[in-house]
C-alpha cells in the first residue's frame, strides 16, 4: 500500500521504534527563541550536558522584544533578563544567534524559510505552537514545550507517539484571491472542523485550492493547524516551493540534486489512504471573522453574530462557550458584522506578517487614512521583510494612511512585550489566536486577514473587501 | 490521592487563560502559581488548596506550548487535570516534566463530579471516586510508556534502556 507524506517523513527520521509504544524521532532543525527555552538551558547546565548539534540549532528573539526605536535600552527588566539569558546560552552553547539588532532578526516562524533553513522532507521542531508553519515546505514541523526543547538540545532527538494522517482538499478556486485569501480558507476550515477537529493529527493540505497559493499563503496555513488542534500541517513541495528556497542564506549548496529526490519521494502516493478526511469547496467562501474567544468562533463578513443555540447546534458546553465568548466580547446576537466598530488594528505575526501580506493590506490602504477613532500599526515580521517593504516604499503607504510602521517581532499577537490593547479595546487583528486576554487583558480580539484588517483600520468596522477594487 | 475538585464546566480552556502571555517572563514558579488561571477566575489562587484537582471539557490546554501552563497549576497544588479532552501538546508537557497527571474522562465523571466535590484517583485500578456522592467513573487508562515516564518523575528521570 502506498505512503502519505507524512508516513514517508516520519519513517525516514525514526531512530527507535517499538510497538505500542511511541517512537524516537530524529530531528534536523531546532530553532529556538528567548521565552521557552532559558529553564532547557539551565537544565543542560545542571547535568553537565552539551547542546549535541549546535550547527542544526538557530535562536532569534521575537516573543517579548521591543518593537519601538531598538536603539533604547529594554525597559521591561524581565524581557531584558531573558534576552540577555539567551544571549548568554547561545554564547555558552556555540549556537547561532540572530539578536535584536541583527538584520535576519525576527519572528522565528519567519525567518526560518527566509533564510533556507526550513527545508522539505525536513524534521523541525521549536519551542512555539505555530511551529507547524514551517509545514508550508514539506516539512513536519512540531511544536514542543521546555522539556522537550531541553531533550532535542542533549539528544537531537524526541519521543512521539505517531500522529494520524489526516486529508484536508481544498477544492475549487476563489472568484477574487486578492479579497478571499489563505487566511480565509484556513478559518473556515477551522470553523468546519472545530479547535479540536485536528487533535492527535498531521494534517497535509491537498487540492487545487492549494496548489493555487503562493509560499507565503501556504505558510499562513499551515500555521493555524495549531488551531485546529493539530500536531502539524503539512503541503506537498511543487515548483513554487523548490523556488522560493534557491539561494538563500542557508540553503543547501547541494541543493538541485536535493530537488531531484525530493521531487520523486516527497508527495502522497495515490493508493495511500489517510484515516481522517475534509473537504472544503472555496468557490464561494466570503472573507471571514472571528467573533468569539476561540479561532472556530468565526463567519463570513457578509454574517450577522449568531445565537449561542444556532452556534452550538444542541451542546450544552458549546452553547455556554457561545454565550461566555459573546459577554466577554461585549456582542449581540443579530448585529451584522459590518456593524461592529474597532478601536485597535494589528498588522502582523506568524501568520500574516511577511512581505505578500503587508503588500496586498498596502492596495488597500494606499492614498487613505486611518479612521480617526482607530490606532493602526504594522509590525512586520522579520527585519528582512521590513527591509524588503521600505524598499517598496510600503511603509510610507502605511505611515502617510496614520499607521504606526514598527520593528519586527511576535507583538501584540501574544501581548508579552509593551503592545497591548487596554481592557475593552476591541481589534481587527491578522494574528492567530482570538482567546481571552491574548492580545492584553480584557482586550477583544477579531481574527482576520491581511487586506480586511486595513479596510477596517480605514471605514472603523469591518468592511467587506470583496467591494473593493484590490486588483 | 484525594482531593477536591475545581470544576470548569466549559470546552477549550487555553493555555493563554491559564497563564496569561505578560507572566511568561516570570521563573520564579511560587511567582507564577499566583496568576494561574488569572484569565478565567481570579479567585483560583486563593480557593485552590494542595492536592486539588481541576474537572474540565473537551480540549482542555488547548493553544501555545507553553510548559508554563502545566508549571502554574502544579505550583498552585493542582495534582492533576481531569477532562473530556486534552491540547496534545498541553498533556504531553505535564507528562515531561511530570508537573501533574492529563486523567481523560467520560461523560459520566464530567456530568457526575460537581464543584468541590471530594474525590479519590486511584491509578491502580483506572477509577475515579467520588467521596461526596459515593460514586465511581472509569478513567481512560495511561498508555503503558506514559505511566511510565510518570512513576519515574518526568522524562529525564525515565531510562529507556532499563524497560
Amino acid at each position: 500500500m502506498g505512503k502519505t507524506l507524512f508516513e514517508k517523513i516520519w519513517e525516514s527520521h525514526v531512530v527507535v521504534e517499538k510497538s505500542n509504544s511511541p517512537s524516537l524521532i530524529y530531528i534536523d532543525r531546532h530553532l529556538v527563541h528567548e521565552v521557552t527555552s532559558p529553564q532547557a538551558f539551565d537544565g543542560l547546565r545542571m547535568n553537565n550536558r552539551k547542546v549535541r548539534r549546535p550547527d542544526l540549532t538557530i535562536a532569534t528573539m521575537d516573543h517579548n522584544v521591543p518593537t519601538n526605536d531598538r536603539s533604547l535600552p529594554i525597559l521591561d527588566q524581565t524581557s531584558a533578563i531573558q534576552i540577555q539569558a539567551l544571549e548568554k546560552n547561545c554564547k555558552d552553547f556555540g549556537i547561532t544567534l540572530f539578536d535584536i539588532s541583527s538584520p535576519n532578526q525576527g519572528i522565528v516562524h519567519v525567518i526560518g524559510p527566509q533564510l533556507g533553513i526550513t527545508l522539505p522532507g525536513s524534521t523541525i521542531v521549536c519551542g512555539d505552537s505555530h511551529t507547524s508553519t514551517h509545514g508550508a515546505f514539506g516539512a513536519l514541523a512540531l511544536g514542543i514545550g521546555t522539556s522537550d526543547v531541553e531533550h532535542v538540545l542533549a539528544s537531537q532527538t524526541m519521543w512521539l507517539e505517531k500522529p494520524i494522517p489526516f486529508e484536508i482538499r481544498v477544492e475549487g478556486k476563489r472568484k477574487n484571491p486578492h479579497a478571499v485569501t489563505a487566511k480565509d480558507i484556513i478559518l473556515s476550515i477551522i470553523k468546519n472542523i472545530g479547535t479540536g477537529g485536528g487533535t492527535g493529527t498531521v494534517i497535509e493540505y491537498r487540492g487545487e485550492g492549494i496548489e493555487d497559493l503562493s509560499m507565503e499563503q501556504r505558510m499562513t496555513i499551515c500555521n493555524m493547524s495549531i488551531e485546529a488542534g493539530a500536531r502539524a500541517g503539512l503541503i506537498a513541495p511543487d515548483e513554487k516551493t523548490f523556488e522560493y528556497l534557491r539561494g538563500r542564506k542557508y540553503t543547501p549548496k547541494n541543493y538541485e540534486s536535493l530537488v531531484d529526490t525530493w521531487k520523486d519521494h516527497l508527495k502522497t502516493d495515490d493508493d495511500a489512504t489517510f484515516e481522517k478526511e475534509f473537504t472544503l469547496h472555496i468557490d464561494d467562501i466570503a472573507p471571514q471573522v472571528s467573533w468569539g474567544t476561540n479561532p472556530g468562533m468565526t463567519c463570513d463578513v457578509t454574517e450577522s453574530i449568531p445565537s449561542p443555540d444556532d452556534f452550538s447546534k444542541g451542546d450544552l458546553n458549546q452553547k455556554k462557550g457561545a454565550q461566555k465568548a459573546l459577554d466577554y466580547m461585549d456582542l449581540k446576537p443579530g448585529t451584522p458584522i459590518e456593524e461592529i466598530k474597532i478601536d485597535r488594528v494589528f498588522i502582523g505575526s506568524c501568520t500574516n506578517a511577511r512581505l505578500e501580506d503587508l503588500i496586498e493590506a498596502s492596495k488597500v490602504v494606499k492614498g487613505q487614512k486611518i479612521s480617526s477613532t482607530v490606532r493602526a500599526m504594522v509590525v512586520p515580521g522579520s527585519q528582512m521583510v521590513k527591509k524588503q517593504a521600505e524598499e517598496m516604499g510600503l511603509d510610507k503607504i502605511f505611515t502617510d494612511a496614520n499607521f504606526e510602521w514598527r520593528e519586527s517581532g511576535c507583538s501584540m499577537c501574544l501581548g508579552m512585550n509593551p503592545d497591548i490593547l487596554s481592557p475593552g479595546e476591541r481589534c481587527a487583528s491578522t494574528s492567530n489566536r482570538n482567546f481571552e486576554g491574548r492580545q492584553g487583558t480584557g482586550g477583544r480580539t477579531h481574527l482576520v486577514s491581511p487586506v480586511m484588517a486595513a479596510a477596517a483600520a480605514i471605514a472603523g468596522h469591518f468592511v467587506d473587501v470583496r467591494k473593493m477594487d484590490l486588483n | 490521592m484525594k482531593g477536591n475538585v475545581v470544576k470548569y464546566a466549559q470546552d477549550n480552556i487555553d493555555t493563554d487563560v491559564i497563564i496569561p502571555g505578560q507572566y511568561l517572563k516570570v521563573h520564579d514558579y511560587a511567582e507564577l502559581a499566583t496568576h494561574a488561571m488569572e484569565g478565567l477566575d481570579p479567585d483560583f489562587h486563593s480557593k485552590v488548596k494542595e492536592g486539588d484537582f481541576i474537572l474540565s471539557g473537551k480540549n482542555f490546554g488547548c493553544g501555545s506550548s507553553r510548559e508554563h501552563a502545566p508549571i502554574a497549576l502544579s505550583h498552585s497544588g493542582i495534582k492533576a487535570v481531569l477532562a473530556l479532552s486534552f491540547a496534545r501538546i498541553f498533556y504531553r508537557n505535564a507528562v515531561d516534566g511530570a508537573f501533574l497527571l492529563p486523567i481523560e474522562i467520560e461523560q459520566d465523571a464530567y456530568d457526575g463530579i460537581s464543584e468541590g466535590d471530594e474525590i479519590e484517583i486511584k491509578l491502580s485500578v483506572n477509577e475515579i471516586k467520588n467521596i461526596t456522592k459515593n460514586q465511581t467513573y472509569k478513567m481512560k487508562p495511561f498508555s503503558e510508556i506514559i505511566g511510565k515516564i510518570i512513576s519515574a518523575g518526568g522524562l529525564f528521570k525515565y531510562k529507556p534502556d532499563q524497560d
